[in-house]
């Protein structure tokens, strides 16, 4: 499905991390000789992990707070707040409206949670530049993040895989999208449910409440479907985006993929034309950080840099669905801020902990 | 390109000496053969002979033979 979107501009883009990160070397319990291959193969040397206690939630709100704070944003403007994870604070209620109480903003702004993973980012700015375009308030605001790395520090995690143990970092973003003041924001989004088992986690939800005797619960991921999927569709996608939009890789600033390893974004590169110096990348840093990977990447190169220039980026998320898909993003680099780094967290989030005390 | 070649190609895609594999390696007793080098192999496949491998393919491999069966 293509979506076009008049009028509306990317305002701001903020990530946000824990203080702590962790050499792959260092807290893997593999053997040395196979953590070295793997950090050939995937370009993940290490990554940052929440505390204990963070959760997706927090990292999304420390990142909103700054983008919020440093943009000078009226908050009562904000009608719109989508939040796009994987890890969800609460089975219900949804986190988004959680945060909306959190972030100060109005009872008239919708919130909800989206449930996707590596796509999310893509598929949130189409969900949220949907609902913005067709109402009356001026701001919406998206936040995406996973803490999936966290899962594999409390053991929860099928360690089936090296990539499925070593490969993911915990991070959450936000994203201002404005009406007025922009071009067109144009996004093609795909799904093939055919391919659920790809990745799933499937205990401990409603069609499995409890795990088998002998199964570690947590998310299973099939290496191979994955990659044949990823180094197959997306650059079909991207193709025929550019194809549709009259483009070609010279017409981008920077490629930004999701960040799966670098052996599906060399590939996904060189079938659509671009070179490596275009194609942006984060994950030796961060890891796949899923849903925040693309934003997060975005904050890596242009966060630093205090320049008023206009980007052009490719973006495409892949992943979980399976679902994929592309947005031409154009973005100021003033817009884009530094990371944050946060330790803390929502300490009124019936903590189960803090409660038997 | 010859048997041989096709030995050194794949010893080289899943990072072993020269000299390791042999047509009746079987797959399954090299520690190196894991998933990343699976998807290495689906890489080399695709570049050197136009070859999608899929994952009940690679499933279906029992001997170095097999590979070298469909690197043509």
């Amino acid at each position: 499905m293509y979506s076009k979107f008049e009028d509306l501009k990317i305002a701001g883009i903020a990530a946000a991390v824990s203080s702590k990160w962790d050499s792959l070397l260092e807290i893997s319990d593999e053997d040395e000789t196979i953590v070295r291959k793997f950090i050939k193969k995937t370009g993940v040397e290490g990554r940052y992990s929440a505390s204990p206690r963070q959760c997706t939630s927090d990292f999304c709100y420390a990142a909103a707070e700054k983008l919020l704070t440093e943009k000078q944003i009226d908050r009562s403007k904000i009608g719109v707040l989508v939040f796009v994870t994987q890890t969800s604070d609460y089975g219900i209620p949804a986190t988004g409206c959680v945060l909306q109480h959190r972030l100060g903003l109005n009872k008239s702004c919708i919130a909800f949670d989206v449930n996707l993973g590596c796509s999310g980012f893509t598929y949130g700015v189409e969900i949220a530049a949907s609902l913005l375009a067709h109402s009356e308030t001026e701001y919406a605001l998206l936040l995406a993040g996973d803490t999936s790395a966290r899962e594999m520090s409390q053991k929860r995690r099928n360690k089936v895989s090296h990539s499925a143990s070593m490969l993911f970092g915990d991070s959450g973003t936000a994203t201002l999208i404005q009406k007025g003041n922009g071009s067109d924001i144009v996004v093609s989004s795909h799904s093939d449910g055919s391919g659920y088992k790809a990745i799933i986690s499937p205990y401990r939800s409603w069609r499995n409440p409890d795990c088998p005797e002998g199964v570690l619960p947590g998310t299973q991921m099939d290496d191979i479907a994955v990659f044949n999927f990823a180094t197959t569709e997306t650059p079909a996608q991207l193709n025929e985006y550019m194809e549709r939009m009259g483009t070609t890789a010279d017409n981008y600033d920077c490629l930004v993929l999701h960040q799966a390893n670098m052996m599906i974004m060399n590939r996904i590169a060189k079938k659509t034309g671009f070179t490596s110096d275009k194609m942006l990348v984060s994950m030796n840093k961060f890891g796949n950080t899923s849903s925040s990977s693309i934003p997060i990447t975005l904050v890596h190169h242009y966060g630093e840099q205090q320049e008023d220039k206009e980007i052009n980026a490719l973006c495409c998320g892949f992943g979980v669905g399976l679902s994929w898909s592309t947005v031409a993003l154009k973005l100021n680099v003033n817009d884009i801020l530094p990371l944050v780094h946060t330790d803390e967290y929502f300490q009124d989030g019936y903590n189960a902990e803090d409660l038997e005390q | 390109m010859d048997m041989q070649e096709k030995i050194a190609l794949l010893e080289e895609t899943l990072e072993l000496d020269e000299g390791t594999l042999t047509a009746e390696t079987v797959l399954a007793d090299v520690d190196e053969y894991d998933s990343m080098a699976k998807l290495s192999l689906i890489v080399m496949m695709d570049d050197e002979f136009g070859v999608k491998l899929t994952g009940d393919v690679i499933k279906s491999f029992v001997t170095v033979g097999d590979i070298l069966n469909l690197m043509k």
